[in-house]
């Protein structure tokens, strides 16, 4: 597979493609914090005064869609290179998030595995007090044909 | 004087280490390094200002570029305005012959890195595309690479007589000073790394 990557950044990146709305459970919250191996009392004990969610808590949650409609690169075939978050707020149970999603990039680069195009999928959470608390930049990875330069022809 | 060549920091998108965790590990480890260079991938760090982590560990931090060629992956020494214009570092099909005749016309070096590598390495390439005016320096020894991949670095090199230079190619911060390169003259600066590199005043180095 090629593509032209420059084109495929100027149509795509930077616009929103999907929003959905999450409301964390407190339950939700502590076995998640406890799956991570976290023990720290404010992640995994509801009780606790300050209880809020570990900061990896965003990534489990996943839009309606992974990509913009009529995206032209085909993913059945990619992989998950991780997530990266940032946090900028606290989580609470019963906080009604606002999950908003865009291509943040897309980029190409070679291993020795060969070529690889990147897709940097970023959700970015607010809370009901339109609060930035959490962003996830998930990356895709899709082999790429390195012998044919963009724009070459079939 | 010895320099690590080759190194990522959380500038590039696959490397999780902090230029002053490089810093604290050299120093908690007593690794032997003088300093080290930064090399992202595919850009040049022009924000970046390492000064006070160099005042305050006592260690040389340069920056550098890897950018990727039809040859594999090379590092450019000597990154200036003149040289990010006169092609694009996010290009991963710049031809090597470029970046070399580029890199010089600016009063930079480039440097051909894990040349042992399969499809990203200078040695894989090089039969079927033929050598390239201006290399005169390649990376004999890499960090990240397989211990044949770097002896077969270092036979190319032979072959080829270029200079050989060594670097970690660390991602992560334990990897640093993993390979370096020995120079026989005190470096302050990335225009007295260059001179040295020009002048083949260094050998690579293992220090792993």
């Amino acid at each position: 597979m090629s593509v032209d990557v420059k084109a495929l950044k100027d149509e795509f990146v930077g616009h929103q493609f999907d929003e959905v709305e999450f409301v964390p459970d407190a339950r939700a919250m502590a076995e998640f914090a406890s799956a991570c191996g976290e023990t720290a009392p404010e992640f995994v004990d509801p009780s606790h005064d300050d209880f809020r969610a570990v900061p990896n808590y965003t990534t489990r949650y996943h839009g309606r869609r992974s990509l913009p409609k009529d995206f032209p690169v085909e993913i059945r075939t990619s992989f998950d290179a991780g997530k990266c978050v940032e946090v900028h707020g606290p989580i609470q149970p019963g906080d009604k998030l606002v999950a908003r999603s865009h291509i943040h990039d897309i980029y190409e680069k070679t291993g020795r595995s060969g070529g690889m195009l990147f897709i940097v999928h970023r959700m970015a959470f607010s809370n009901q007090r339109d609060e930035l608390v959490s962003i996830v930049d998930w990356r895709m990875v899709v082999r790429m044909d390195m012998d044919r330069r963009d724009g070459d022809s079939e | 004087m010895i320099l690590d060549l080759h190194n990522h920091s959380v500038i590039s998108d696959d490397s999780r280490a902090k230029v002053e965790n490089y810093c604290q590990w050299i120093t908690r480890r007593q690794i032997p390094l003088d300093g080290f260079v930064l090399s992202e991938h595919r850009q040049f760090d022009d924000v970046s200002d390492y000064r006070a982590l160099e005042d305050e560990y006592g260690l040389l931090i340069l920056k550098a570029s890897e950018v990727e060629t039809e040859y594999g992956h090379v590092l450019v020494f000597g990154v200036n305005a003149d040289l990010r214009a006169a092609f694009p570092f996010d290009d991963v099909r710049l031809p090597l012959a470029r970046v070399v005749e580029q890199s010089a016309r600016c009063g930079a070096v480039a440097v051909p890195c894990h040349p042992g590598r399969p499809r990203v390495g200078m040695c894989a390439h090089f039969e079927k595309l033929g050598p390239v005016e201006g290399v005169t320096i390649i990376e004999t020894l890499n960090g990240g690479s397989r211990g044949e991949e770097n002896e077969r670095a270092i036979e190319f090199a032979k072959r080829q007589g270029f200079q050989g230079v060594g670097g970690s190619d660390a991602h992560i911060v334990s990897h640093i000073g993993r390979c370096a390169t020995r120079f026989e003259r005190e470096i302050e600066n990335m225009d007295q790394l260059i001179q040295a590199l020009q002048e083949g005043d260094c050998e690579a180095i293992s220090l792993g």
